[in-house]
Formats: C-alpha cells, structure tokens, sequence
C-alpha cells in the first residue's frame, strides 16, 4: 500500500532507493527547461543600456549642438568683420567724395569684404537663403563699380551725380550686413538657450524612463517571488506536486523551481520512506494486537484436545464431538484473525474498487477491537442501513478509519466512550462518517494544524505525526474530505466526507475479511 | 484421594470454563466456572474458594483488580493468573501483587493441575 499526499513525478525508477542529482532529466522539469531564456541579468543589462543609450543620444546632441554654436560663434565674428569692412568702405567713400582723397582705402575694403562673402558663401546661403545671398553680392557689385566709376570721374561735379547711386547701394549694403549680423546674433542665442533647456528636458524623460523600467522590472520580480512564496506554503503543507512553468521565458527563477522540485522531489522520497515505517509500525502494533488475540483460541483448542486426550477411552462419542466441533471452530477464529492481519499487511497498490460501507467500517473496528478493549474503550456503530456503496482502496479506506479510531483511543481515558456513524452526507453524492468521541477535545490554536504532516500531540515513541496527513492525502484523492470539529472539553468528531459509487454496474461488495 | 478444595474458574472465553471444570474436578475438587468477573466476586463474597484461576484481561473487571479484590477477602486463598501475554512485567506484577502463581495461554489442562497442587500443598491439602 503506497499513500502519499502529493502526486508522485512519473519516473522509471525507484525514487525510494536512488540517489539524484540535479543534472537528470525528470519530466516535470522538461517544460521549465524548455523555455526560452529570458534572464534577469539580461533584463538589467538591457534597463540600463535602454537609459544609457537616451543618455548617449543627448550627450552627442549636446556635442553636436555646441560645435553648432561654436561655427556660428566664428561666422558671426565673419559676418561682424563684413560690417566693419562696408562701414569702413562707406566712411572712406564719404571722405573722398567730401575731400577727393582715401578711394583706394575705400575699395580696399570693399575687395575685403568681398572676400570675406565669397569665403562665407556657403555658410550665408544656408542662413538667409540663395537669393539674400546672390542680392548682397549684387549690390556690393554694383556699389563697387559705382564706387570705380566715381574714382574715374574727373571733377566733383561729375563725382557728385554718382553720389545718391552710391548712397543708395551703400546704404542698402550697410543694412543688409546689419540685418545679416542680427539674425545671426538671434540664431545664436536661440541655439544657446535651447541648449540651456536640453538638459531639463533630458533629466525629465530619463526620470519617466527609470520609472517605467524600475516599475515593470520590479511587478516582474515580485509577482515571481509571490508565486515562490506560494510554493513554499504549499510544500509546507505537504501538497509535493512540482513546479510548472508559467511564464514563456526562463530565467534564474525557473533554475530556482528547478531546485525547488528537486527538493520536493527529495522530501517526497523521505516522506515515503517515513510513511513506511509509519505503516511498519501500524503493523507491529496490529501484530502484537492479533498475536494477543490469537491466544484465546489457541487455548481453547489446547484445552479441548488436552481434555479430549486424556478422557478418550472413558467419554461419550456425543462428548468427543461436541469437544472435535470446539476444536474446529476455535481453529476457523484463529484463521480468521491471521486473515485479517494479512489483509491489513499486505503489500499492494490502490485497488478502487466499490465497496459497503458496512462491511468496510466493520473490518476496520475488527482489526481495532482488541486495542480498544485494552484501552478499556467503548465502542459504537451506529450505521444507517442502505447507504449506496462508496469507491476507494480497501485496505487504504481501513487504514483511515484505523487512524482515527486509534487517535481517539490515544486521547480518551478509560471508560472512554467513541461512536461511529454514517449517514447521507447534504452534499448530493457524498457520504459522511463521523468518528466522535467523549474525549478532553482539541485545544483551538493546535486545531489547523492537526493536518499537517509530522505534527502530533503524541509523545515521540507513539506518534508520527503524519496518520492524519497521510489519511487525508489519501481522501482528497478520491475526491473526498475530511474535516474536524472540536471544543475542549466537548470531545472530538471527524468526519470523512467520501464520494459515492456512481455506477451502479460497478458495484461489488468488498469480499468480507 | 478428595481433597475437596473450592476452585473458582474466571475467563470470559466460556470454553475455558466448559472444558476446566470436568478436567479440574477429576482430582475431586469442587468447581465452579464464570465468565464475568463481577458474577465471580459476588459468588465470592457469599462462599470461600481456596483456589482461584483468572484469566488476566477481561472487560470490565482484569485479572489483577480479581487479585486485589480476592485477597482482600481471604488472605490465606490462592490466586492462579492466566495470562495471554506472557511478559515478563505482567507476571512479575501479579507476583508482586500476591498471586501464587502464573500459566501462560495456550496451556494444557495438566498444566493447571500441577499448579493446582503445589498450592494444595501450601495450603496443607
């Protein structure tokens, strides 16, 4: 009889007796494995290197845009040096045609300031486009052939027709290099300040960015480690079922619920080995039981034949009888107590089978009697006739109510006094045995956890700690329950909630032990 | 050779009973069988037995208390314990308490009878 209260893993081997490693292939780890790897280290590396290239971004705008300025810095000194040269130009122009002396210098400067748009050329399409620039070249152009022509005239007279021309073209030059300059200026302080606010702007969105990033990171981690929490609670309570993946990637968790079912995988194996020995000892108790009770019998045969073989000659042939008939019946009692223990120790897997209810609560109470009386208990069945006939492993159904009628026996002091009943349960398709007794009850704060595997009230030597567990594991596998109700002072009941056979075909009474 | 002793058979298996009481009344004792321990120690107070034979576990009433309760009565009565378990503890504890003596289930019925008459014997029968 196997009973364990957690699926065991498919395995071709015995789990009981080999040793494993985490390096084997178990299939409930098949599908943690086979994710593809998602890590948290990986997850990191990508936050950061996410922030950091935001941040690689700005710093090369930010070098980008202050070389920008740095050109427009220099261009303005072209375009203020431009200016200079035209009013220079101008103010030599105004002393020739007022004293007829400095035109060289005059169209020195203006050779000067050519130059320095022809250097530019590009640079001032850009700015103030093809046509600003093809105009100012034009007037400074025309200007300077003016500035020639007047330079050729001969007196003041002709020198001063040329004068509103020159004034003309002259004054528009100085404008257009003003105009120049100042929208230049304005560019620059607008690249300027602009690169004032990058910096705000930078700090904001990276602020969002970490935000963002922290949060989703974190919602990842700690939704992982509750789940892990979970695990934990409901490995502590026994339930030995492995872990499953449930996300689509893996990472350094899922090597951790590798682990995980590795040790569940472990404790499930030394929880097997201690619900043997837990039986082992169920049965060297049941043996010293029967072995007491298979003494009554053996006497009485003793007894009859010892008689038998002293009186043979002298007694009636009714007598000898009546004395061969006591032999033989004390004989059929003996065999059925050693049946009843070999039943009960025989090794076997889950048979679900339908069974009475009746003969099954009997059979159990059978293989207790001799305790129960010992104990100096006294014991009740009080069965609902009829009842339909519920589905289970016999010896497994026997070893609960075993269980439970001996915790009871464990608890009560003599004269005692434990019942048990079946009745329809109000759950449609159940049936529940209660298993009550008169007992001190069960203190409120130890109540939840009477279930647990490895708890027990019991003294060391008596107790394992895991008859309760073990039964309910058992139970709840058959779609059952059991549950308990308690107050100190006001006895103890269980109650063993069990389905009910639904097919009626397969209805077929437990053969009586 | 009647020795006339009052023997009282106490075990709540009624073949004992059945079968001890022509045994036992071969030797021209007189016999008397019960199954209830309280039945017994009733009979007791109203008549002296000098050998009593009681079975150690029984449901109401053990063995032992049979002990206590008998040899409150009469002192100088024989008390014989069958006993199912033959520990050494549950022995030793009915010796302790006064028991002449002890047999272990399964025995014959000449085992009892040698007992028997080693407490004749003390008791000068």
């Amino acid at each position: 009889m196997n009973i364990t209260s957690g699926e065991a893993p498919i395995q071709t081997d015995d789990p009981q007796f080999s040793h494993h490693g985490l390096g084997e292939e178990y299939v409930e780890d098949i599908a943690l494995k086979s994710r593809p790897i998602i890590s948290i280290r990986f997850r990191l590396f990508l936050a950061f290197l996410v922030i950091f290239a935001f941040s690689m971004i700005v710093a090369l705008w930010s070098i980008y845009a202050l070389s920008e300025i740095q050109v427009k810095i220099r261009f303005l000194e072209a375009a203020g040096n431009y200016l200079t040269e035209i009013q220079q130009a101008r103010r030599f122009e105004k002393n020739f045609l007022l004293y007829g002396t400095n035109l060289e210098d005059s169209l020195e400067h203006l050779r000067t300031a050519e130059s320095i748009l022809q250097k530019n050329k590009d640079t001032i399409e850009k700015i103030l486009g093809r046509n600003s620039i093809q105009g100012m070249s034009l007037q400074l152009n025309n200007y300077h052939k003016v500035l020639e022509k007047v330079g050729e005239a001969g007196d003041t007279e002709e020198r001063n027709r040329y004068e509103p021309e020159l004034r003309e073209y002259g004054g528009q030059l100085v404008s257009d290099a003003t105009n120049f300059v100042v929208k230049e200026r304005e560019a620059v302080e607008d690249a300027l300040s602009l690169s004032r606010r990058v910096p705000f702007y930078f700090l904001g969105i990276l602020m969002v960015l970490i935000i963002v990033i922290t949060s989703f990171l974190v919602k990842n981690i700690l939704s992982t480690l509750n789940r892990f929490l979970e695990y934990t609670n409901r490995i502590g309570e026994g339930d030995f079922s492995p872990i499953l993946p449930k996300r689509k990637y893996r990472d350094e968790f899922s090597q951790l619920g590798l682990a995980f079912n590795h040790m569940i995988r472990e404790l499930d194996k030394r929880h097997k080995i201690l619900i043997e020995s837990h039986k082992l000892r169920a049965v060297g108790t049941l043996v010293a039981g029967v072995a007491h009770e298979l003494n009554n019998p053996l006497n009485n045969t003793m007894l009859t034949a010892g008689l038998l073989e002293e009186d043979f000659e002298r007694l009636p042939d009714e007598e000898k009888l009546d004395m061969v008939q006591d032999i033989i019946k004390e004989t059929e009692r003996s065999k059925v107590i050693v049946r009843n223990l070999l039943d009960f120790a025989r090794a076997s897997d889950y048979k679900i089978i339908a069974m009475d209810l009746e003969n099954l609560l009997e059979g159990s109470i059978r293989l207790v009697h001799n305790r129960v009386k010992l104990a100096k208990i006294e014991l009740q069945m009080k069965l609902t006739p009829d009842l339909p006939p519920v589905h289970g492993d016999e010896q497994a159904l026997q070893q609960v109510f075993i269980n439970l009628i001996l915790n009871a026996v464990d608890a009560l002091p003599p004269r005692g006094k434990i019942t048990v009943t079946d009745s329809k349960s109000s759950q449609a398709g159940f049936i529940e045995i209660k298993v009550s007794d008169n007992g001190p009850g069960i203190p409120e704060h130890i109540l939840p956890r009477i279930f647990d595997p490895f708890f027990t009230t019991k003294v060391k030597e008596k107790g394992t700690g895991l008859g309760l567990s073990v039964s309910q594991g058992f139970v709840r596998r058959l779609g059952g329950n059991i549950t308990v109700e308690s107050r100190v002072g006001g006895g103890t009941t269980f109650t063993v909630l069990l389905p009910t056979t639904e097919v009626p075909s397969s209805v077929s009474a437990a053969p009586s032990p | 050779m009647k020795r006339n002793l009052r023997i009282m058979v106490i075990d709540d298996e009624n073949i004992v009973g059945k079968r001890l009481k022509p045994a036992l009344e071969k030797e021209g004792d007189i016999v008397e069988t019960f199954t209830d321990a309280r039945n017994a120690l009733e009979r007791f107070s109203e008549q002296q037995f000098d050998i009593v034979v009681s079975d150690i576990r029984m449901d109401d009433i053990d063995g032992l208390e049979v002990l206590e309760q008998v040899l409150a009565r009469s002192e100088k009565t024989k008390v014989i314990i069958i006993t199912g378990y033959a520990t050494v503890e549950v022995a030793q504890e009915a010796l302790v308490k006064g028991a002449f003596d002890f047999i272990a289930k399964p025995f014959k019925p000449n085992d009892l009878r040698t007992i028997i008459e080693k407490a004749a014997k003390e008791l000068g029968r």
